[in-house]
């Protein structure tokens, strides 16, 4: 098997490597997820006929799917970061996991919101205890718990590592919660959203969808390794490294 | 060297728990002060929504738990707080007794300090909303198996917020994601036995999440007081 | 594109009190996500050049002990 792989892993765990390498690629991550988010707007928007039942309100989807995927997905993310930063103590590990929170929280935000101008439209009412918006909701706390804890230490890396932990905790729970969540449901009858239903979609609505989504996970790297760059500067303000860098940024 | 005997683990654990129970009933008013402020919170309640028997009693089952949860929460900040101050709590991780169990006997002394008077006011509690007298066993059921599994996630919560000085919100925040299921399944039992169905699932849902909850919140507990505790 | 066909765009049938709304707080949340830590950096850049700037006064007063050199290297920077 290729040995180089580890060892490349092993050197880009160093923060000024991972520094420049994110500093590298983070440009053409942004411009691509915005060419992409802009040809998934006018596919969406202007191409994609509208609905034959919804009009044309059911646009929101092409933002609302992505982000309720991304939310999930950045969740992932941050718990197989958190993972590793227990497990190995590896400081990069921490930073990603840290960086990645307040990411998902903002798409958790906008599916949410999306989620409630939707259902403001289909049952005229802005919020209703359906069993994924109640879960998404669950999936901001978590979020928002998980900064609140990280921000709450002075010490920066103890903080990411409780923090860490307690996104391993919202791991297990976000399963549970959905399973109870659409127990209770059942128990009083609720209502339920359905955005993409059982029946089939047109290619002209799918492939905008798919190109947002590839979008919002292009966007999802880009402010990933911003703030990850970031916070690598704050944790190693007193090294030689950082100090380069503030002094070639006030001459340039 | 000096040969000592090393007292055993259950001689440790009654130690524990025996201090915590001897330091909570030395502080008797702190042990009132939950059991007052659910009382105050669900005499609110009539006032607020009108006094008539048919509302009260549909929103009985709901007051009465998530009052006991508020006041649960209210009290949890102080799980570990004055051992912190005082550093037993360090001696205990040093120990050689495994931390797990020690701090389990701590959960439980805590339970037994502020969730057994809550339960056994709340009766009363679902008396003062018209609670129909029959479904007051399934409460109490639903109490016995939700307070612990509140108290052992909330012990959890408390060791990782450990090393921070203000926690009282923190801790709000940290376990309205981890409740919600608890209050669910407790209140649709609840739910379920007003309205003369089947309750016993709902039960054994709590009961099967509490003894996963007892084997594994002490393990997760020691764990998270290690890292927050860690410098 | 002609200006009555732009305009029925705008309206999008009657539903652009949804539609609009929903893509705006996209567009809001994802740039406001995307400036914050951008000044951020700045700012904690800022920061390490004024430190740097305390260390070479203080170094420059000391020279002749030259014995305060590495004080304060290593330790990290603590933001709200």
């Amino acid at each position: 098997m290729a040995n180089w792989i580890p060892l490349w892993l092993h050197k880009l765990s160093s923060p000024p490597v991972f520094y420049r390498f994110a500093g590298s690629l983070r440009p053409w991550a942004i411009t691509l997820a915005v060419l992409l988010g802009v040809i998934a707007l006018y596919g969406g928007l202007v191409l994609a006929p509208s609905d034959y039942q919804q009009g044309n309100d059911y646009r929101i989807i092409f933002i609302h799917v992505p982000c309720a995927w991304m939310s999930l997905f950045i969740y992932g993310v941050m718990g197989v970061a958190a993972f590793i930063a227990l497990v190995w103590r590896i400081k990069l590990a921490e930073v990603i996991a840290m960086a990645s929170a307040p990411i998902g929280a903002a798409f958790t935000f906008i599916t949410l919101v999306t989620g409630s101008l939707w259902g403001e439209r289909m049952w005229g009412t802005w919020w209703t205890w359906d069993a994924r918006l109640t879960s998404e909701l669950v999936l901001l706390f978590l979020y928002l718990g998980v900064i609140a804890l990280y921000h709450s230490f002075e010490d920066r890396r103890q903080g990411a590592r409780t923090a860490a932990f307690l996104a391993l905790i919202g791991i297990i729970n976000v399963p549970i919660v959905h399973f109870s969540v659409n127990w209770w449901n059942t128990l009083h009858q609720g209502s339920t959203i359905r955005l993409l239903g059982p029946s089939t979609i047109a290619t002209s609505m799918l492939w905008p969808l798919l190109t947002m989504m590839a979008a919002t996970k292009l966007y999802y790297i880009a402010s990933l390794f911003g703030r990850a760059r970031v916070d690598l500067l704050t944790l190693e303000s007193g090294k030689d490294w950082v100090r380069q860098i503030a002094q070639n940024e006030v001459r340039g | 060297m000096i040969e000592t005997r090393r007292p055993g683990l259950a001689h440790a654990c009654a130690a524990v728990l025996r201090r915590d129970l001897t330091l909570a009933w030395r502080l008797r008013g702190d042990m009132v002060l939950p059991v007052l402020y659910a009382l105050i919170v669900t005499s609110l309640f009539p006032f607020a929504l009108g006094p008539e028997n048919a509302l009260l009693r549909r929103i009985a089952g709901g007051v009465v738990l998530v009052t006991i949860l508020l006041a649960m929460l209210l009290a949890m900040d102080a799980m570990f707080r004055s051992d912190i101050e005082d550093g037993s709590l360090e001696q205990l991780m040093l120990a050689p007794q495994p931390l797990a169990v020690m701090l389990g006997m701590k959960i439980l002394a805590h339970w037994l300090a502020t969730a057994l008077p809550l339960i056994v006011v709340a009766p009363l509690l679902a008396g003062m909303l018209h609670l129909p007298a029959t479904v007051i066993p399934v409460l109490l059921a639903a109490l016995l198996l939700a307070t612990p599994l509140l108290s052992l996630l909330g012990g959890i919560l408390v060791a990782l917020t450990a090393g921070t000085r203000r926690s009282g919100m923190l801790l709000a925040l940290m376990l309205l994601p981890l409740c919600v299921p608890v209050v669910i399944f407790a209140a649709g039992a609840l739910a379920a036995a007003q309205e003369g169905l089947p309750w016993i699932a709902p039960i054994a849902w709590l009961g099967a999440a509490l003894v996963l909850a007892v084997v594994l919140a002490p393990l997760a507990c020691a764990a998270a007081l290690r890292i927050a505790l860690d410098s | 594109m002609n200006g009555a066909s732009l305009s029925s765009f705008f309206a999008m049938g009657g539903y652009a009190v949804y539609v609009w709304p929903a893509y705006g707080v996209f567009i809001i949340v994802l740039l406001m996500d995307w400036l914050a830590p951008q000044f951020r950096r700045r700012r904690v850049l800022r920061e390490v050049r004024s430190r740097m700037a305390r260390q070479d006064g203080r170094k420059a007063r000391a020279s002749a002990p030259a014995s305060l050199e590495e004080e304060g290297r290593g330790e990290g920077l603590r933001l709200p």
